[in-house]
């Protein structure tokens, strides 16, 4: 049976308004379950292992990010399925695994296609998506990215950018797997699994980072995009100068600067960021073996 | 002489490893995809994918990849099991294996190089059931059919 955890703070309270509808939908579909609410921060993580004790082998977060990051981090099966409707503020996650709209995600949950990906660990915390640091993990401490509209979207903009002009770029020394040791200044780093990027290919962690631009325009469209990635729950690396793979980093940063986990502050550097053997098998929108197939029929 | 499969078309083997201007690494950096570097390192590199140095690329390290384009400077051997190439503003000292060698017009070469030529198929041998071709010369006649002697 699916055990559906609501996060009734998710995307400013819109799942009040979409409670009937959803829960008619998923009734059509065959799928209806049982559901319960978050009261407050670590309680998905809680409810989560509690269905898993009790024998459910499908929990649902419906939320954003930050309520699917807890639900995986309650899970310690191989057997239990995560599925996403996403109703949050931030929908990473979902959207990267082809869900965008709830409809589209209650579909997906009566299909059932499955994917497993690997967890990241940082720290003791375990995450999917993408973690960050630098100026794009500073800017949520100065701007609120939560209002949309236009006016609201210029005015984050602009406030970005007078950020980023004063913004100093951040000494790093990344180990990377014990083989080699990277040093720059960075302005802002990301690290996400591969294969949540690109789902043929392995499980890997893959770090981009970038220096800040020197030119104003660049600068400009750099935090541009960082805000339009945000909105739109993509994951954007198109002014990435420097990316690799690896199994295991360890970061320093001088001055020591928090870490951000799918738009939440957790820890702070130095930390070690590993893959780990640990995997979640996520309800997607697209199974990856047809999709091989479909690419290169000749492939045994 | 490019050796990117099917798989590396359709990113299956990974994104490919970029060290961007300003960073500097120490070490030995090792990858199944193509590597592309324009800042400094120390140590090895090891590929099967392509290697580029871009121009301000600083190396101090052998190379081992497929196809190697230098456009920067580098000290060290190369092995590259394609060709290797050497641009206007490429800088090579160390010795250079490979199946063929270019160097633009101010770039510079300072080693020895050694070149593989490709394995030859002999015609006489049948490759994967396919039977080998005839011997040139003239073809046999068909018998003709319909015509009255």
């Amino acid at each position: 049976m699916y055990y559906y955890i609501v996060n009734p703070a998710a995307g400013r309270g819109q799942v009040k308004n979409l409670q009937d509808k959803l829960r008619t939908r998923l009734t059509q579909l065959g799928i209806s379950g049982e559901w319960v609410k978050t009261t407050g921060s670590g309680d998905a993580t809680k409810l989560t292992r509690a269905a898993v004790a009790a024998g459910h082998t499908t929990v649902v977060a419906v939320g954003g990010d930050d309520t699917v990051n807890e639900v995986i981090n309650g899970i310690d099966h191989d057997n239990v399925a995560v599925g996403i409707i996403p109703i949050g503020s931030t929908n990473r996650v979902a959207t990267q695994l082809g869900i965008v709209t709830w409809p589209q995600a209650c579909e997906a949950l009566a299909a059932r296609r499955l994917t497993p990906y690997s967890l990241i660990a940082a720290g003791q915390k375990f995450f999917l998506s993408t973690l960050t640091l630098g100026f794009e993990t500073d800017l949520d401490k100065q701007v609120d990215t939560d209002l949309t509209g236009l006016r609201a979207r210029i005015g984050q903009f602009q406030q970005s950018l007078g950020h980023a002009r004063n913004y100093s770029s951040l000494h790093c020394k990344i180990d990377v797997d014990g083989q080699y040791k990277l040093e720059c200044d960075l302005f802002t780093l990301s690290i996400a699994n591969q294969k949540f990027l690109n789902p043929l290919a392995d499980n890997r962690l893959i770090v981009s980072l970038s220096d800040r631009p020197g030119q104003a325009l660049k600068l400009g469209q750099m935090v541009w995009s960082t805000l339009r990635n945000r909105a739109q729950g993509a994951l954007g690396d198109e002014h990435t100068t420097t990316r690799f793979l690896a199994n295991r980093v360890v970061i320093e940063t001088d001055p020591p600067t928090g870490i951000m986990v799918d738009g939440k502050v957790t820890s702070r550097t130095p930390i070690a960021i590993r893959l780990t053997d640990r995997r979640v098998r996520f309800i997607t929108e697209k199974v990856v073996a047809d999709f091989k197939n479909a690419v290169s029929p000749t492939r045994s | 002489m490019a050796r990117r499969t099917h798989e590396d078309a359709l990113g299956v083997a990974g994104a490919e490893t970029i060290i961007g201007t300003g960073v500097i690494v120490h070490g030995n950096l090792e990858s199944e995809s193509d590597i592309i570097i324009d800042g400094t390192l120390d140590g090895q590199i090891k590929t099967a994918g392509n290697v580029t140095l871009g121009i301000n690329a600083i190396v101090k390290a052998d190379i081992q990849g497929s196809n190697v384009t230098i456009a920067g400077s580098l000290k060290g051997n190369i092995n590259a099991e394609g060709e290797a190439v050497i641009r206007e503003t490429g800088h090579v000292e160390g010795d250079i294996r490979c199946l063929g060698l270019s160097i633009a017009t101010g770039g510079v070469f300072s080693g020895r190089s050694f070149m593989e030529a490709p394995p030859r198929l002999d015609p006489d041998i049948a490759v994967d059931g396919v039977e080998p071709p005839e011997p040139a010369g003239p073809a046999p006649r068909k018998p003709s059919r319909g015509n009255k002697e």
